[in-house]
C-alpha cells in the first residue's frame, strides 16, 4: 500500500508549538539543506541550531502514535529552547510522515541524511520502519549517521550487525512480553496464546512470549494475525475464533491500537473472556478510547485488559519526570506536525508522548555532552559519556559499548475510571479460579 | 429467390465443412497456447520459486543463528511483494514455524504438511486460493527450510489473456473468412443461377421462346450445360443432328 511519502506530504521543521507561534515566539522551520555554520564542522548543526530528523506515522491507522510521541519530545525540545538552547543552538525537529509503512520510512531517510542532511535521527516509529532503515545506516557509516531512541522494542536495532547504529532508550519488546508470561504465570494462566501484526512487530513480540514460555518448558498454544493497517472497523472474528479453538487462559496482543481494538472487541462479543494483554506500542489511550467511545456498556471491553509501559504511569505525579512532562505539555500544548491532514485530537497526557518527552529529555543531555564543534563523529562519545544519568524516573541511565538501551524497567496498567493506572496485584486482577 | 436459394443449398455443406474446419483449427490452436502458456509459465514459476526459496535460505542463516526472528520477518515479507508470492514460511529443523505471511492463521493444510518436505507441491488453501509451493533447505535441511507459495491463479490469468488475445485474432479472420465465402458463393450463385433459369424456360417455353441468352456464351462448365440443354432441347423437338455439343 503506498502511503503519503516525503515527495506527496513534504517535510516540516519544528522547533515551536501552535501556542508558541501564536504568541509570537522564535522563528521555526529549517527550509532546504544546512549550510554549515563557521567553526562547526558537523552536517546538521549550525552555530544556531541542531537539526534532528524524523519519519514516522503521522497518517493512517496508527497516527496516533508518531503524533503523540511528536508531541511529548517537541514539549521538551520547546522548553529547552525557550531557555536559549543547547549552547546556544536550538533544536528543531524535521519531520517526514511514513504512514507505518517501510518503504515511504527508506525513502525519507533517504531524504533526511542526503538532502536535509540532519544531525541524527530521532524518534522514529515502529518495527518494519525502523527494521527496513537500519541497513541504510551501515551504508551510510562513514558518515556517522545514528538513530536515536526509535518507538520500537525491536531486537534488529538492539543486536548485531545493525546495533551498533541505534541507541535505545525504552526496554525491549523481549523484557516486556517476558514480563507478561511471568506474571500470567504466576497466577496460574499457563497458556498462553498470541494475537500478533503480520510483519516483523509482531514476529518481534511473537518471539518474546515464544522465548519466555521456552524457558518454562511451554509453547505457545495459539496464534492469530492480521495485516498492518487493519482499521478498528474492520472484523476480527476468524482471528478470535482461531484463538478461542486454543481454549488459551491469556490472549497477548502485538500490534497496534486500531487492529488491536477491534480484536478485543470481537474476541468480548463472541464470549473470550480472558485477559487480553497488550504491549507499550499499541498506543493505550487510542485503544481505550476506541474501545469507549461510543460503545454500549463499555466497561465489558477494558475489564480484561491489561497493557504494559516502558515508563512510567503519567498520573504518578510522585515521579519527578512525570510532573515536569505534565507541567510542560501543558504550558506549550504541541500541536502535531503541520504534515498532519487526517483530523485527530491530541490527548493532553498519554504513555507515548510521555515516552517521546523523556526521548527528548535524554536527546538534549546526550546533544549537551558533545564536543565543540559537534560533529556527528562525536555522538557515540557523548553517549557513552551518559553514566548513572538522572532522567527523572525510577532508574538511572547509563550507556556504553554493550550497552545501547537506556531503561529496562517494565510496567504494568489495567483499566480503572477509564483510565489506564499501575497495576498492582495481578493476583487479584487475573488470578486463574 | 427460391431458386437462387436452391442453388446455393449445393454450398451449404461445403460452407460447414469449411467452418467446421476452421473451428478445429481455432480450437486446437487454442488448446496448444493453452498447453505451452501453462506449461512454460508453471515451469518458469516453479524455478523462480525455487531461486527465491533458495536465495531466502542462504540469506536466512545468520539471521536464524542469532535468533533474529523480527528481521527474518522483514527479510521475508520483503520478498512476498514479488507479484505471484503469495506466502512464505520458515520452519526451523524441528518443523517448528519460524516466520510466516499467513493472515489469520497458518491454514491447516499446511500445518499438516511435512515441514522438511522441499518439493515442488501443488496446495489448495481454502479461502486463499491455488498454489504452487516449492522449498529450499536451509544448511542442507539442518536449520530448516524455506516454503514459497506461488499464485497458481496468476498463471490462469495470464493463459486467460493468451487466449483472449487468441480469440481475438481468430475471430477477426473468422469474420473476414465468412464474407469472402459469401462473396465467393454469390460469385459462383450467379451463372449457375442464369443457367437454371435459362433451362427452366427451354424446358416451359421450347428453344425459340428461350432466345440466345449470354450463358450459352460461356467457356466454363456453366455454359457447356447450357449449350447442352439447348442440344437436348432441340432433339427432343426433332432439329438437331445426333451429335453432342463440345
Amino acid at each position: 500500500m503506498q502511503r503519503k511519502s516525503s515527495g506527496k506530504s513534504g517535510p516540516s521543521s519544528h522547533a515551536l508549538t501552535r501556542r508558541a507561534a501564536l504568541s509570537g515566539g522564535v522563528a521555526g522551520a529549517v527550509l532546504g539543506p544546512l549550510a554549515h555554520g563557521a567553526g562547526v564542522a558537523g552536517a546538521g548543526v549550525t552555530d544556531t541550531e541542531f537539526v534532528l530528523g524524523t519519519s514516522a506515522a503521522f497518517s493512517g491507522p496508527s497516527m496516533g502514535l508518531g503524533i503523540e510521541l511528536y508531541r511529548g519530545a517537541m514539549a521538551y525540545f520547546e522548553h529547552i529552547n525557550r531557555q536559549g538552547g543547547i549552547g546556544g543552538r536550538r533544536v528543531v525537529l524535521k519531520t517526514y510522515d511514513d504512514g507505518y509503512q517501510p518503504d515511504p520510512s527508506v525513502r525519507n531517510t533517504m531524504n533526511l541524511v542526503l538532502e536535509d542532511g540532519v544531525f541524527l535521527l530521532f524518534g522514529y516509529v515502529g518495527t518494519p520502519t525502523v527494521t527496513r532503515v537500519l541497513p541504510m545506516l551501515k551504508l551510510f557509516q562513514n558518515r556517522n549517521v545514528y538513530m536515536f531512541f526509535p518507538f520500537t522494542g525491536a531486537q534488529p536495532q538492539r543486536e548485531p550487525p545493525y546495533g551498533e547504529f541505534a541507541f535505545n532508550l525504552r526496554a525491549s519488546y523481549r523484557q516486556e512480553t517476558a514480563g507478561l508470561v511471568n506474571n500470567f504465570y504466576a497466577v496460574g494462566r499457563w497458556r498462553i496464546a498470541v494475537f500478533y501484526q503480520a510483519d516483523a512487530y509482531g514476529r518481534s513480540g511473537w518471539a518474546g512470549v515464544r522465548a519466555a514460555l521456552a524457558e518454562r518448558g511451554e509453547t505457545i498454544v495459539g496464534e492469530a494475525t492480521y495485516q498492518r493497517g487493519t482499521k478498528f472497523t474492520a472484523t476480527m472474528r476468524r482471528q478470535v475464533e482461531i484463538l478461542q479453538a486454543a481454549q488459551p487462559d491469556a490472549v497477548i496482543c502485538i500490534g497496534s491500537y486500531a487492529a488491536c481494538a477491534a480484536f478485543v472487541r470481537d474476541a468480548v462479543d463472541l464470549g473470550l473472556r480472558v485477559p487480553i494483554a497488550n504491549l507499550s506500542f499499541v498506543g493505550s489511550e487510542n485503544l481505550l478510547k476506541l474501545l469507549t467511545e461510543g460503545m454500549e456498556n463499555s466497561s465489558q471491553y477494558t475489564d480484561w485488559l491489561v497493557n504494559s509501559q516502558v515508563v512510567p504511569s503519567y498520573e504518578n505525579v510522585s515521579i519527578p519526570a512525570v510532573r515536569e512532562y505534565r507541567e510542560l505539555m501543558a504550558r506549550y500544548d504541541p500541536a502535531p506536525p503541520e504534515l498532519v491532514t487526517e483530523p485527530y485530537t491530541p490527548f493532553p497526557q498519554s504513555f507515548v508522548s510521555l515516552e517521546g518527552f523523556l526521548n527528548a529529555k535524554l536527546m538534549a543531555e546526550v546533544l549537551r555532552r558533545l564536543d565543540e564543534p559537534p560533529t556527528r563523529a562525536g555522538l557515540e562519545r557523548a553517549v557513552f559519556a551518559v553514566q548513572g544519568f538522572n532522567l527523572g524516573v525510577s532508574e538511572l541511565i547509563s550507556f556504553g559499548p554493550a550497552r545501547r538501551q537506556g531503561m529496562q524497567r517494565v510496567y504494568y496498567t489495567v483499566v480503572e475510571g477509564g483510565r489506564f493506572v499501575t497495576l498492582e496485584d495481578w493476583g487479584a486482577k487475573f488470578a486463574k479460579t | 429467390m427460391a431458386e437462387a436459394t436452391k442453388v446455393k443449398k449445393l454450398f451449404q455443406k461445403t460452407l460447414f465443412g469449411v467452418f467446421s474446419l476452421f473451428g478445429f483449427i481455432a480450437l486446437s490452436m487454442s488448446a496448444l497456447c493453452i498447453y505451452t502458456v501453462d506449461t512454460h509459465l508453471s515451469e518458469e514459476y516453479v524455478s523462480n520459486s525455487q531461486d527465491i526459496a533458495k536465495t531466502i535460505a542462504d540469506s536466512s542463516v545468520d539471521i536464524m543463528l542469532n535468533r533474529n526472528l523480527a528481521a527474518l520477518q522483514s527479510l521475508v515479507d520483503q520478498f512476498v511483494e514479488i507479484q505471484g508470492i503469495k506466502y512464505i514460511y520458515i520452519t526451523n529443523e524441528t518443523g517448528e514455524f519460524l516466520v510466516h505471511t499467513f493472515v489469520p492463521g497458518i491454514p491447516d493444510e499446511v500445518l499438516s504438511a511435512d515441514p522438511m518436505n522441499t518439493a515442488s507441491v501443488e496446495r489448495t488453501l481454502p479461502g486463499m486460493g491455488d498454489f504452487v509451493e516449492v522449498g529450499a533447505p536451509i544448511l542442507a535441511g539442518v536449520a530448516g527450510t524455506v516454503h514459497v507459495g506461488m499464485d497458481t491463479s496468476l498463471i490462469a490469468l495470464k493463459i486467460q489473456r493468451a487466449i483472449g488475445r487468441q480469440i481475438y485474432l481468430i475471430s477477426g479472420v473468422f469474420l473476414v473468412g465468412v464474407f469472402a465465402a459469401i462473396w465467393l458463393v454469390n460469385l459462383a450463385a450467379k451463372p449457375l443461377n442464369a443457367l437454371l433459369a435459362y433451362a427452366v424456360e427451354l424446358a416451359r417455353q421450347g428453344q425459340a421462346a428461350a432466345g440466345e441468352p449470354a450463358v450459352l456464351e460461356r467457356n466454363d462448365e456453366v455454359g457447356q450445360l447450357a449449350r447442352l440443354f439447348l442440344y437436348m432441347a432441340r432433339q427432343n423437338s426433332g432439329d438437331e443432328p445426333a451429335k453432342a455439343p463440345a
